[in-house]
């Protein structure tokens, strides 16, 4: 995924990482050189040229020695650190380069950069709790407009939501990927494996399923570009070959739940057979039963969502407007607060409490909902 | 969550004495100034600067080992936090500390040793330093191949928390008896990994009917590979379905024929079924393939213990007692093959150590300190 074309992108930030280093690679504070070393500066400073104009001279195995010999004498050198990264970097020296840029985030915390090449050294060893915390941040922090570089880092970020089974979240980030002109070719099996749910990276698809995979994100980006009969050629070849696999009738009811409904629903039910357990499939089966006036069977639905995930706010909400809809205000309304307390960003949610409350004559609590959503619409509204 | 860990420690560091002169005090001062303003690499450098004029300053030595803990400078953290024990009183929780960055610097070997050490001094340290090195301890252990004992440590953690994708991972590899780390397993294996920590998972929630799911799962996909049905025989066992396990377990040696586990755990499941006699067969081919398997020589004892054979029994159960001083089981089965033995005196030392180990499986503690009986906490008499 990344290339040194990349990395000769984020070569080109030094300026924007770190401007405040220019023309002191002779002068680094005294305060951050350890006492033990008594190299004189000058020997720092004709090493630390050297090494610039070797990188330079694309004679990377010098520079990269000379920046070693320059660090030596200046570990906080923040110039050396990053280059020598990038030089590394491209060498496939992934666990020199993220302790590297431990060192160097710890004197430049607001270089995004930084944290971006601490992030993609920390998924290349495979310590993904780490790599996926640090390039979230570097997403918090200015990058510009380097494109291939922001894909590098949102493509990561996304494979690494799904394989902490984030999936929703990693799919509206590898479809706005997508909308932002990525390749489909390169998103396929990460979007695959968002929209069958299963934790795992692209790299770790078993190699009896990679066309599963495959299949699922193509039919998932067919759909968004709005080509529903190719999206639907391919779910259907998609069910056919993989009947038993978790999550396969689930995304072709979803799908069918927009076009025809009714098979959508049956699609869902198949997923249920094959995978009792699945839970976005109760609660999209669940939304469609209350749409059908099933209220008995949305209800049950719901409550085994919120019963094995008791933080579940969508479960709450469809629970709460299926109770509402039977007639049972009390219970209906407890349920869409805790939906709203899980989740206070959905407008539905006090869409329903605000009609909820006005049925039940407690127009303060109304008058709170309606205000709650025309901040949540304004253009502002996170 | 542990950088709170490293600030909230308390440790009875001996008091800074006077300065000699001038620059230490003024050092020492806006190295603390600098990190409670939270300018960690000033502070890291003042620190230094500080310990260096005044090596036995305890709380200089922990701060700058701390800073640097916080900065995921693993390497560097190390001499700090070997200086801060070599100086401080007590500790012991600097040692789990050390083992955190020894772990991440890949010297595994004095990781664990540094693991064993805070553990023997009674793993002290607040909730979120217990469950980040107990968690990197249970990882060391899969790689070590000791994998019950990793399990015994992951249970801990998700009877206390639930379960998190990183604990799901740990726990499928000790489960499927991988000795691997998360960061170095074969990606290919990935799926089973994740499929067995799930099942485990359900299974300790005792939401059997999803375990089973995960498992038939695993199952489909993988059930030619070693351990993946000895896998599944445990948590059939667990579900106390004695008779589907024994015929995982037998499944199993079919895929790998000298599978130790695998006998030892056919033979538990035998004797748990009350059928102690089909046990024996199992139970001597698992001491014969694995004869360092404190198990497997308990649930042999066992077998004879119920068959009456119970000098052999006695025999197999000290070994047991041997390879595993702090089992509880193991003591109250050696009591009871000692009484028919007519041993009275050894039947009583043993139930003594069974009564004081037992409930203390999932205790960090040295088997002294857990053969200790109980303090008294009521009314003098």
């Amino acid at each position: 995924m990344t290339t040194p074309k990349i990395l000769l992108v984020m070569a080109c930030l030094w300026i924007l990482v770190v401007p405040a280093v220019a023309g002191q690679e002779s002068r680094a504070p005294a305060a951050q050189k350890p006492a033990t070393v008594s190299a004189p500066s000058s020997d720092f400073a004709a090493l630390s040229e050297a090494a610039g104009k070797a990188r330079e001279e694309n004679r990377d195995g010098d520079a990269v020695r000379l920046y070693r010999q320059a660090l030596q004498i200046q570990p906080a050198w923040k110039q050396g650190l990053w280059f020598l990264g990038i030089l590394l970097y491209d060498k496939e020296q992934y666990p020199e380069v993220r302790d590297l840029m431990r060192r160097f985030v710890a004197v430049e915390p607001e270089a995004g950069a930084g944290w971006a090449l601490l992030g993609m050294s920390e998924f290349q060893t495979r310590e993904y709790p780490r790599a996926l915390d640090h390039l979230q941040h570097a997403r918090t922090l200015a990058l510009g407009e380097r494109k291939e570089m922001a894909e590098t880092l949102f493509y990561d970020v996304s494979v690494l939501l799904t394989r902490f089974e984030k999936y929703d979240d990693a799919m509206a980030l590898l479809i706005g990927m997508r909308k932002s002109g990525s390749s489909a070719a390169l998103l396929a099996e990460a979007i695959g494996l968002a929209a069958l749910r299963y934790p795992l990276l692209p790299a770790e698809i078993p190699p009896d399923r990679k066309e599963m995979f495959r299949m699922a994100g193509q039919a998932a980006l067919a759909d968004e570009a709005q080509q529903q009969d190719e999206a639907e050629k391919l779910l259907l070849s998609l069910t056919n070959d993989y009947p038993n696999e978790p999550g396969v009738h689930f995304l072709y009811g979803v799908f069918l739940l927009n076009v025809r409904p009714s098979d959508g629903v049956k699609e869902l039910e198949r997923e249920l057979q094959v995978y009792p357990f699945n839970l976005a499939a109760k609660l999209r089966l669940a939304d469609e039963y209350l749409k059908e006036q099933k209220l008995d069977d949305a209800q049950r639905l719901a409550d085994e969502v919120v019963k094995v995930e008791p933080d579940n706010a969508s479960g709450f909400l469809i629970l709460g407007e299926t109770l509402l809809a039977k007639g049972d205000q009390k219970r209906g309304i407890e349920a869409l607060e805790t939906s709203r307390k899980l989740r206070p960003a959905t407008v539905r949610t006090h869409w329903d409490l605000l009609r909820a409350y006005t049925s039940a004559g407690r127009a303060e609590d109304a008058k709170r909902e309606k205000d709650e959503i025309e901040k949540l619409r304004r253009p502002d509204a996170q | 969550m542990l950088a709170a860990a490293l600030l909230l420690l308390s440790f009875s560091s001996p008091a800074v004495p006077d300065a000699p002169g001038q620059s230490f005090a003024s050092i020492a001062k806006a190295a603390d100034q600098a990190r409670e303003a939270d300018h960690l690499s000033d502070a890291a450098d003042l620190y230094s600067k500080a310990v260096s004029l005044r090596p036995s300053w305890t709380d200089g030595w922990w701060w700058l080992a701390s800073i640097l803990y916080e900065q995921d400078r693993f390497r560097e953290a190390q001499a700090p936090f070997k200086r801060f024990i070599a100086l401080s009183p007590k500790p012991a929780p600097a040692y789990a500390f050390l083992g955190l960055c020894e772990y991440e610097t890949q010297d595994y070997s004095a990781a664990r040793h540094h693991f064993e050490l805070w553990s023997k001094g009674g793993s002290p340290g607040n909730d979120a330093l217990m469950d980040v090195a107990a968690f990197h301890w249970a990882l060391l252990l899969t790689r070590a191949g000791r994998f019950n004992e990793a399990l015994v440590l992951l249970v801990a953690k998700v009877q206390k928390l639930g379960t998190s994708p990183a604990l799901t991972e740990a726990i499928g590899l000790a489960s499927l008896r991988m000795a691997f780390l998360p960061e170095d397993y074969p990606p290919e294996k990935r799926e089973a990994v994740w499929l067995a920590g799930m099942a485990a998972y359900y299974c300790l929630a005792k939401d059997f009917p999803r375990s089973d799911a995960f498992a038939e799962r695993l199952v489909q996909h993988y059930g030619q590979e070693p351990n993946i049905h000895y896998f599944r025989g445990t948590l059939l066992r667990f579900q106390e379905r004695f008779d589907p396990a024994a015929e995982e377990f037998q499944k199993e040696l079919r895929v790998s024929p000298h599978h130790g586990p695998a006998l030892t755990e056919w033979a538990v499941s035998r004797v748990e079924a009350f059928r102690p006699a089909e046990a024996l067969a199992p139970a001597r081919s698992a001491v014969e393939y694995d004869p360092d398997s404190a198990r497997a020589h308990y649930i042999l004892g066992r077998a004879l213990l119920e068959t009456r054979s119970y000098q052999e029994s006695a025999h197999e159960l000290e070994i047991a007692k041997r390879l595993a001083p702090e089992s509880s089981r193991i003591r109250f089965a050696l009591s009871s093959a000692y009484k028919h033995l007519g041993r009275q005196q050894d039947s009583q030392r043993e139930q003594a150590a069974f009564l004081a180990l037992k409930d203390k499986d999932y205790v960090l503690a040295p088997l002294e300190e857990k053969l200790k009986p109980p303090k008294a906490t009521g009314r003098p008499q």
